[in-house]
């Protein structure tokens, strides 16, 4: 039985988030997608390009930024702030939700803060990061921490409520004393799936982020698909928002990897 | 192992043990919830008190609603008495101490810790030695025989493994007294037979005072060496049962019938 267990967790770390075990699903897959391309390549036809360019199109479009160097600029001058932002957006969400759901003084000190900040779309406090930031990496890493913020702050909040007291009174018949030792020691492992679960999706939050964080003119993929827009490059638009795509689903297949790894125990 | 003396030998040869040498002791410890507004406050627990001896095996039977639950609360320490006190050899309880070790009905193992990391984690906080911790969890998995599941998660054991590593995982802190609320009641009969006789192996290996909250009498004739019967509301003792029966007991016995017939009497009976 020990035997069984130590392999079983070696299958899922090995095939975390690709499901190569199963052809079946990739080749459906594979096949939606080509469907869509003939469906959108056939309807292309009929629009002009400013519309609708055909895949084609965006597939040069694609391969012309990528050879010119402007897409891997484009992607490094992302990145520089993407990091940063999704860092500290998910450090200081899941740190204050796991305190704020943990102190029922820091909760109710906050509580009605928190109400009142939270449907604060990140967008609208662009005036903030040119003011406070200025228009660099720094005002767009803020926009983007808002956002990651919000998704772990409520994850971490849900998880740590979450959390069974009895496992608590266990850890206090076991020796368990403070608060400190209570989540280090059982407070964060049993809220991690759900913590985790958070960190997900604000990955991919950011990433969508990252075009509105560059809206008012800090250079980056987002600034491209806003120029392309403006001056009715579609193709190239969409060139960049697929790289987009591409690094969400980059990020998120490394990150469910991570996930299944540290959360192995989890039946 | 520490902890056996004589009042052990006298407590297991059924005779009454004398109050002093007790190794928990309840004085008229009495609950009350506190109503919702319109009054309707509830009295859980009213003066109850009983002492348990060094080394003695208690178990503490009564109808659902006579407070069994709230009685362990309050003698773990995890939930605070409105009235009266228990002592832990001489020491008032006020909060959970390692002296006790606490084994629930529902296992409650950390998922996230494997086997020994689980049977480990009490020591972790104590002042032993990273060797020191080593063997002693490998002597308690020895103790409760799963040694090969040492580096299994919770998720992959069955019921009463589960329950074998919450008793190896209270034990390993070395505690004086094995407090334990329906630990068998979430496993099959068979299983449960079969825990009922390892408890009985780790008792008289180890010589620790048990105190063992059950609603199963057969359960509480086969194990204890006195019965401490409860009514309810309020919960309260309604009599001490000495089971004066030659261990292991056989459940066909005829003073084994007799005790368990004495026992659900008095659990069926109203004052």
């Amino acid at each position: 039985m020990a035997t069984e267990t130590a392999s079983r967790v070696d299958e899922d770390g090995a095939f975390a988030g690709v499901g190569l075990g199963d052809g079946r699903r990739l080749l459906r897959g594979a096949a939606g997608v080509v469907g869509f391309l003939l469906v959108w390549h056939a309807v292309s036809l009929t629009q002009d390009p400013f519309v609708l360019p055909s895949p084609v199109a965006v597939a040069g479009a694609f391969a012309g930024e990528l050879a010119s160097g402007d897409m891997t600029t484009a992607l490094y001058q992302s990145v520089r702030h993407w990091i940063p932002g999704t860092v500290a957006g998910t450090g200081l969400g899941v740190a204050a939700g796991v305190a704020f759901a943990w102190s029922g003084l820091l909760d109710d000190l906050t509580a009605p803060l928190v109400r009142t900040l939270r449907p604060v779309p990140p967008l609208a406090l662009i005036g903030f990061a040119i003011a406070w930031f200025g228009i660099n990496d720094w005002g767009a890493a803020f926009i983007i921490a808002v956002g990651a913020f919000w998704i772990n702050f409520y994850a971490a909040y849900g998880a740590v409520e979450g959390v069974s007291e009895d496992l608590l009174d266990v850890g206090r018949t076991l020796g368990v004393r403070g608060d400190l030792d209570a989540v280090r020691s059982i407070v964060l492992p049993a809220s991690l799936p759900g913590i985790m679960t958070g960190i997900r999706t604000g990955l991919g939050r950011c990433w969508m982020l990252v075009v509105a964080s560059e809206i008012f003119g800090v250079p980056g993929v987002g600034r491209e698909i806003i120029r392309a827009s403006n001056n009715l490059r579609v193709d190239r638009a969409i060139a960049y928002i697929l790289v987009l795509s591409l690094m969400y689903l980059l990020v998120d297949v490394a990150f469910r990897a991570v996930e299944r790894r540290a959360l192995a125990w989890r039946a | 192992m520490a902890g056996v003396n004589g009042d052990g030998a006298a407590g297991r040869d059924g005779e009454t043990p004398p109050t002093a040498a007790a190794s928990v002791a309840l004085d008229g410890v009495g609950k009350t919830y506190p109503g919702d507004g319109e009054g309707g406050s509830v009295r859980a627990l009213d003066d109850v008190s009983f002492s348990v001896a060094d080394g003695e095996f208690v178990c503490l039977v009564g109808p659902s609603g006579c407070g069994k639950t709230t009685l362990f609360r309050v003698v773990a320490g995890l939930t605070e008495a409105t009235d009266g006190r228990v002592l832990l050899d001489g020491t008032e309880v006020t909060g959970p101490t390692t002296d006790m070790g606490v084994v629930f009905q529902e296992y409650h193992l950390f998922p996230w810790l494997t086997v020994e990391e689980n049977v480990g984690f009490g020591l972790e906080r104590s002042d032993r030695s990273a060797a020191e911790r080593e063997a002693r969890v490998d002597e308690m998995l020895d103790l409760v025989g799963l040694t090969e599941f040492r580096g299994a998660y919770p998720k992959s054991l069955s019921g009463g493994m589960k329950q074998r590593v919450a008793i190896a995982r209270s034990l390993a802190v070395d505690p004086d007294l094995l407090l334990m609320d329906e630990p068998f009641g979430a496993v099959d009969a068979q299983t449960r037979e079969m825990l009922q006789r390892e408890l009985l192996d780790v008792w008289e290996s180890t010589g620790k005072t048990v105190l063992f909250v059950t609603h199963d009498v057969a359960e509480a004739v086969t194990l204890a060496d006195r019965v401490v019967v409860m009514a309810a509301e309020p919960g309260r003792v309604r009599e001490v049962v000495d089971v004066d029966v030659e261990r292991p007991r056989d459940r066909g016995d005829a003073a084994f019938a007799e005790y368990v017939g004495r026992v659900r009497e008095l659990i069926g009976a109203h004052p």
